[in-house]
């Protein structure tokens, strides 16, 4: 007894002093660094610049003044034939810059010198089935970890200083239909994932794993009817079976998680959008389809659903609802503050919902044209259909009505994210104004392959231009600038304190605006198209900016008539790094 | 009793002679290999060490290679290299309580000398070695997995056979599906099996393996066991992929 007592001690002791000693030495990332990423200059540790996701950052030294002084500090090719769309953000932390790049692949890169440390590339099976190229869209930090997920539905953890395995774990079967694109998000030691794979009839969920082990904690699915686990127990079937879907086709229900979420430590919560229901054919499931195109907030500890709100109900033109949920706070006239969240969807409406409960404040178009519906009535939070504007049922043999509706499944927003400047309180949405022919076709489900029952062709609604970066006024959802560009935008946007608001376009240009004008202030051609989502932080007294360069994603493999804009343009693959010098002494 | 009193006074009077002894298979890159694999410690060339493969590789993809160490105490660690490929290490063997035996298969680039080392519990390098003439090419071609797609659906699976050997003890060869590639064919990424240990039923480590690319596709590994025929197999890849298995008579 003694003996175990003394080991105890023995083992206590060393434990603290392990501890001390660990503290000086270590680089690691911890809850209170992506905590507190969104007002820590020096590094990026998380994606959307901080948990809520508003992508600004605090510094000022680069500004309307000084951004004509911009200049790149150095590129790096992430080479190979496996030159596809560049979703990323990238992160930054200890001296090292870490990117995800097209097929699974992860480069890291020493922040001074743009010289490569270490490369990943998972190694990928023949059969996998991403919808919509082969992206990925970047990683978490924690501890000496650097966690993304694969397009093989695969969780994959490296050290930080070497690039090697730590611990692997396989989301689900990508023969199925799974695969994972999506930043994963860090919450108190907590790595949150979704899942991809709607358009095969996988069923969506949330997970929470043990970021240190890849340990499974809890599991929240995302159609109502299946049971959701917490510690590897039941925890409760999500929703009420057959209560919105009929027979069983909630089974192969979709509701992807695909795009990940945003986290609130206010409220405690996490924001995760779903996709569409699964097939497309609405025709198929009479009912509400939830939690299909909605948004769920989950309580993080245990994956309870807290709230939900459905931004389309019973989807018929894939409208999807994955589109990031940024927490903001909303300031009205009164003076009073209301905790809220601002959300730009495919279906062409900004919502602003209140975060705490996920009631509807306000819904206003941010695009042209929108047919399927006359608005978003605030008394119920539910649309206002437009019947006629609802593809057609096929028959058995032949596809059903066909319809022209706007905005085009590609959305009036897609996943790239959007900005929140708390200064100039204004959202930057990366909108687009395009329609398409859509009608239903017969479908029934097969393990792995496409479950969709539609046809389509996307349609520019102007000959001059399909992207626009607007800016959202969320106290009144009035437009208060847009810059349009010809090509439609595919990429994420970055607003900062020196009032500036950073995005790319396809025909290859990072571009920097004044937030409250909405003048263009700079731009630099970087050789493909810039789908990713840039950054900035501050190294040695001087700013830096990044950002991946690389053209692809959905737009040129679904894009349709679209492709008079975009066929001219060139693929790439690489991180671009922009410094503005400090002053000459 | 020889080699050993030279040791012993050459370690005395300066420690880098070692590094001038000649390499009988007069190897260009031994001194490289002696520093990058060896860390520059102390060595010596021993018959104790046999080697054996055939002088001429008919296949560059799967050149049988085996290896005994006999009349050495308390093998620490074997490090099998072949000095000319452009990937030069092999495998790394700790035997355990097995014997510093071992069978396997390797891809040569070009003819090599091809040297195993054995490290004694004393620090010292025992060094055997012996040079196969190849063709070439071994290093560069995709996995035949890899170039049909196959590899899917075998990743990670194990056979096993374990015999009788003449004096009673057992032999234990595994199979490991994997494909091995090296990184070097074009547009496939580096993917090969990093780390096995072989337990016994109640879990004993018996021996631990690092592996390297150069090991051929489906790597097919033979171990002198003692009266063991129940055996363990666990073991990782570089992308985390798991090899466990239970294999036995």
């Amino acid at each position: 007894m003694k003996s175990g007592e003394l080991l105890r001690k023995v083992l206590l002791a060393s434990a603290i002093s392990a501890a001390l000693y660990a503290a000086p030495l270590m680089a690691a990332v911890n809850d209170q660094d992506i905590a507190n990423d969104a007002t820590t200059t020096n590094d990026v540790v998380s994606y959307g610049l901080g948990l809520q996701g508003q992508r600004f950052s605090p510094l000022d030294k680069l500004n309307t003044e000084t951004v004509k002084n911009l200049i790149p500090a150095f590129v790096l090719s992430y080479g190979d034939e496996k030159q596809r769309g560049q979703e990323a953000q990238p992160l930054v932390h200890n001296g090292k810059i870490f990117v995800t790049a097209s097929y699974s692949r992860v480069f890291a890169v020493d922040a001074k010198t743009g010289e490569e440390l270490w490369q990943y590339d998972h190694r990928l099976p023949d059969g996998i089935l991403p919808c919509c190229d082969v992206v990925n869209r970047g990683g978490a930090l924690y501890d000496n970890l650097f966690i993304f997920s694969t397009l093989d539905a695969q969780l994959v953890a490296l050290e930080q200083d070497t690039g090697k395995v730590v611990w692997k774990e396989k989301m689900e079967d990508y023969k199925a239909g799974y695969s994972n694109t999506a930043a994963p998000i860090i919450v108190n030691g907590k790595v949150i994932t979704g899942v991809s794979g709607g358009e095969f009839g996988i069923v969506g969920k949330v997970e929470a794993r043990d970021a240190k082990t890849g340990k499974l904690v809890w599991m929240r699915p995302t159609v109502e009817g299946h049971m959701g686990t917490l510690d590897g127990k039941d925890n409760g079937i999500t929703g009420e079976t057959n209560k919105s879907w009929p027979g069983d086709l909630w089974k192969t229900g979709g509701a992807a998680t695909w795009l990940g979420g945003t986290y609130d430590a206010e409220t405690n919560s996490l924001f995760f959008g779903t996709g569409n229901p699964a097939p497309w054919n609405s025709h198929l499931r009479p009912g509400d389809n939830l939690y299909s195109s909605s948004i769920l907030a989950i309580n993080p500890d245990d994956g309870k659903i807290k709230w939900h709100y459905q931004w389309t109900p019973h989807d018929g033109w894939d409208f999807d609802g994955v589109n990031e949920f940024v927490s903001f706070d909303l300031k009205q006239a009164d003076g009073k503050v209301i905790k809220a969240g601002g959300h730009a969807d495919r279906n062409g409406f900004f919502y602003v919902l209140d975060r705490t409960n996920g009631q509807l404040i306000s819904a206003s178009p941010f695009v042209n044209k929108i047919t399927w519906a006359k608005g978003i009535d605030l008394k119920t939070g539910r649309p206002e259909y437009d019947d006629t504007n609802r593809p057609g049922a096929p028959s058995a043999a032949d596809k059903g009505q066909s319809v022209f509706s706007a905005p085009s499944f590609l959305g009036g927003k897609n996943w790239m994210p959007m900005a929140y400047n708390p200064n100039t309180d204004l959202f930057y949405v990366p909108a687009n104004e395009w329609g398409m022919d859509i009608w239903n076709e017969p479908i029934s489900y097969k393990k792995g392959a496409a479950y969709l029952g539609a046809g389509f062709t996307i349609k520019p609604l102007n000959e001059d231009y399909i992207g626009a970066l607007r800016a959202i006024d969320p106290k009144t959802g009035k437009v208060a600038w847009e810059a349009k560009n010809k090509a439609p935008l595919w990429g994420g946007v970055l607003t900062t304190a020196g009032n500036l608001v950073f995005t790319g376009t396809p025909e290859g240009y990072l571009k920097a605006f004044d937030a409250k004008t909405g003048n263009e202030l700079w731009k630099f051609q970087t050789g493909s198209g810039v789908v990713g989502c840039p950054i900035t932080w501050e190294q040695d007294g001087e700013q830096f900016v990044a950002v991946p360069s690389g053209w692809g994603g959905a737009v040129p493999l679904w894009g349709g008539e679209v492709a008079k804009s975009v066929k001219h343009l060139n693929q790439g693959g690489s991180l671009w790094v922009f410094k503005l010098p400090k002053a000459p002494s | 009793m020889r080699p050993f009193l030279v040791f012993v006074l050459s370690s005395l009077l300066s420690p880098w002679v070692w590094a001038d002894e000649p390499d009988p298979l007069n190897s260009p890159q031994w001194e490289f290999v002696h520093q990058r694999f060896l860390k520059g410690e102390p060595y010596q060339f021993d018959g104790k060490v046999k080697v054996e493969a055939p002088p001429d590789a008919e296949d560059s993809l799967n050149v049988p290679v085996s290896f005994q160490v006999e009349g050495l105490d308390s093998v620490q660690e074997i490090v099998v290299v072949a000095d000319l490929n452009p990937l030069p290490q092999v495998l790394r063997f700790r035997p355990k309580v097995m014997r510093p035996n071992l069978g396997f298969r390797m891809k040569l680039q070009q003819g090599s000398p091809i040297h195993v080392a054995a490290k004694t519990a004393d620090g010292l390098w025992h060094v055997g070695g012996v040079w196969v003439n190849a063709a070439g090419g071994g290093c560069t071609l995709p996995s035949v997995g890899t170039s049909s797609g196959d590899w899917t659906k075998t990743l990670g699976k194990v056979s096993a056979n374990v015999w009788q050997r003449p004096d009673g003890s057992n032999r234990l060869r595994v199979r490991l599906m994997h494909p091995m590639d090296t990184g070097l064919a074009s547009g496939i990424p580096t993917f090969h099996i990093e780390n096995l240990k072989v337990l016994s039923q109640d879990d004993q480590v018996l021996a631990e393996l690092d592996l390297f690319e150069p090991l051929s596709e489906n790597p097919m590994l033979s171990f002198d066991v003692a009266k063991q025929t129940e055996f363990k197999l666990e073991g990782r890849d570089n992308n985390g992929n798991r090899i466990q298995a239970e294999v036995g008579r």
